[in-house]
């Protein structure tokens, strides 16, 4: 799946993380695995 | 990573959509991008390199918005001053922080020109309004430079932000706040703009607070419009409300009580408004339910208790717990909530300690300590922070949990009152007294005592109209407290001094205290 413009991704393997902050059609890898989006849990609050 | 991305990256991708407001400056991502850029340049040509420090001593505006971004961009760490600070407190600020530029506001120039022979490490100061004969005026500097395009390389660990604590202690500390310890917040929590409405923020509380300054940027990244107030004013923000169609807002409790008592609240068109959280203090619960009453229902209310040390919040009480619906137990529960902090957000793990540092079961009071991936680096110029060993940060709150992970705030381990060897939690005590129905506010400390070693007294402000006698509230305290929790001593004042946060000033009531005696 291409990458996501302003998510998270994270390497199950060594905990590495990348913020995408321009989308292409590609989709990063790391220690040879997919990275997988890191959900952001949004605030009850006024952030 | 670099700060600065809150606003390079949406302003590359949205650049026409608005994100700041103050008066009737209204900027774009690509105008706040432009001005971030050019106040960057200014901050070069006067010399500042990588890791020097850069103040602002002024009220919320779009150009202090600017130079925090603007200080990121270069890598710079950014203090915002305290604008209450009294001339000693603002001298060792800026001296213990070695600022080199200070940006200043134009009604704050006599009190800067008033200290400046003491400042040995200043080597500009530029205003943020007009300019005066020793206050060049920034906005004249940022005009004639061409935008700087090149962002600083920052390590996760250089301090973004030095913020000195409001606390009602001592001489400020300044927290050291690394460029990790927003990143990690902001992305955590919000997902950045992505051209949707994402509403209105109102932000009134000043960029020195540490609320203030992560509003500056979880909106800013998120494409929620950040809607400024110079100061809180509970008119002007009835107004901006309506005006700006906000969404949402963070007050302070004394706040929230002066929106209640404005005369134009009962005209105001809340209709937007879906988020209003509060903070900064403990609520009085007579407050809290009056808004609860007084706001249209699906105004969600949200109780965030945090530290600067902790970067912003810690642990949330949500909308749900402020609906005061369901069966009598189930009102009953939420009304015992209603006097709670909420629970952990997902990256914070809480745990209550004793004496001896030992967990504590639930229900008992100790120090709240908490574990999360953005504790500050430290104090400036201390080492007086250490973690426990198991990676915890001893907050200096006390408090208790309940069954279902609830966190109640017992108040200061500093004002814990030890009376014949029982520790006594002033906020227990507090939290009885102000479900009284005449009072208004109560503070309750510890006095000296030859024989106890120290004795309870409560000082408390009665509502307007109101009476109550000493011993009327004696009586209503007996029937409510364990006899040795039973204040010996009580006050009827007018109001009770307190910080711009609205955190009751107890150092002061004690000092009051003293010299009364004396």
């Amino acid at each position: 799946m291409a990458n996501v413009l302003g998510k998270r991704y994270q390497c199950e393997t060594c905990g590495t993380e990348v913020l995408c902050n321009k989308a292409g059609e590609g989709s990063f890898m790391c220690c040879e695995t997919q990275m997988k989006v890191k959900e952001v849990k949004p605030l009850p609050s006024s952030d | 990573m670099n700060t600065v991305n809150f606003v390079n990256i949406p302003a590359s991708v949205f650049p026409d959509q608005e994100i700041v407001v103050f008066g009737d400056q209204r900027l774009t991502y690509a105008q706040l991008h432009d001005r971030v850029c050019r106040t960057s340049a200014v901050f070069k040509n006067l010399g500042l390199a990588q890791r020097d420090v850069v103040a602002v001593m002024d009220t919320n505006s779009e150009v202090y918005i600017a130079a925090y971004y603007a200080a990121a961009k270069c890598g710079l760490t950014f203090l915002p001053l305290n604008y209450r600070a009294k001339d000693p407190e603002l001298e060792y600020m800026i001296n213990t922080a070695a600022v080199k530029v200070l940006l200043v506001g134009e009604r704050y120039h006599e009190q800067i020109r008033r200290i400046r022979p003491r400042l040995a490490t200043i080597t500009a100061l530029l205003s943020t309004g007009a300019p005066a004969a020793d206050f060049p005026a920034l906005r004249k500097l940022t005009e004639r430079v061409a935008p700087d395009e090149t962002d600083a390389e920052v390590e996760d660990d250089d301090v973004s932000v030095l913020m000195y604590t409001s606390g009602t202690t001592a001489l400020p500390k300044g927290v050291m706040l690394s460029f990790h310890d927003f990143t990690a917040y902001v992305t955590a929590n919000v997902e950045m703009a992505d051209g949707s409405d994402r509403g209105a923020a109102l932000v009134c509380v000043p960029f020195y607070h540490i609320a203030g300054m992560v509003a500056m940027m979880t909106n800013v990244w998120s494409g929620r419009r950040l809607v400024l107030m110079p100061q809180f004013d509970a008119r002007d923000w009835l107004g901006l409300v309506e005006r700006e169609r906000i969404t949402h807002a963070f007050v302070v409790p004394t706040m929230m009580k002066q929106l209640l008592d404005e005369p134009s609240f009962s005209k105001t068109d809340f209709s937007t408004l879906t988020n209003l959280a509060y903070g900064g203090a403990a609520m009085p619960l007579p407050v809290i339910r009056r808004a609860i009453k007084a706001f249209p229902k699906r105004v969600g209310f949200v109780n965030a208790y945090g530290q600067t040390e902790t970067t912003s919040s810690l642990t949330v009480l949500g909308p749900e717990d402020h609906r005061l619906e369901g069966s009598p137990a189930e009102i009953e529960l939420k009304l015992k909530r209603l006097t709670s902090i909420g629970r952990p957000l997902p990256d914070v793990e809480v745990k209550i300690i004793g004496e001896a540092r030992e967990a504590l079961p639930e229900g008992q009071v100790g120090e709240i300590c908490i574990r999360t991936p953005r504790v500050m680096k430290g104090y400036a110029g201390r080492s007086d922070d250490a973690l426990l060993s198991d990676g915890f940060r001893a907050t200096g709150d006390l408090g208790w949990t309940d069954h279902d992970n609830y966190v109640y705030f017992a108040g200061r381990k500093d004002d814990m009152i030890i009376r014949g060897g029982e520790n006594i939690a002033p906020a227990e005590i507090e939290t009885v007294l102000v479900s009284h129905p005449a009072i208004e506010e109560a503070a309750v400390i510890g006095v000296p005592s030859e024989e106890w070693g120290q004795t309870v007294k409560a000082v408390v402000a009665l509502q307007p109209g109101k009476q109550a006698s000493a011993k009327e509230l004696e009586a209503f305290c007996r029937a409510r407290l364990a006899s040795f929790k039973c204040p010996e001593s009580y006050e009827i004042v007018e109001s009770l001094p307190k910080n711009p946060l609205g955190k009751i000033l107890r150092n002061e009531l004690r000092a009051r205290l003293t010299s009364a005696q004396g």
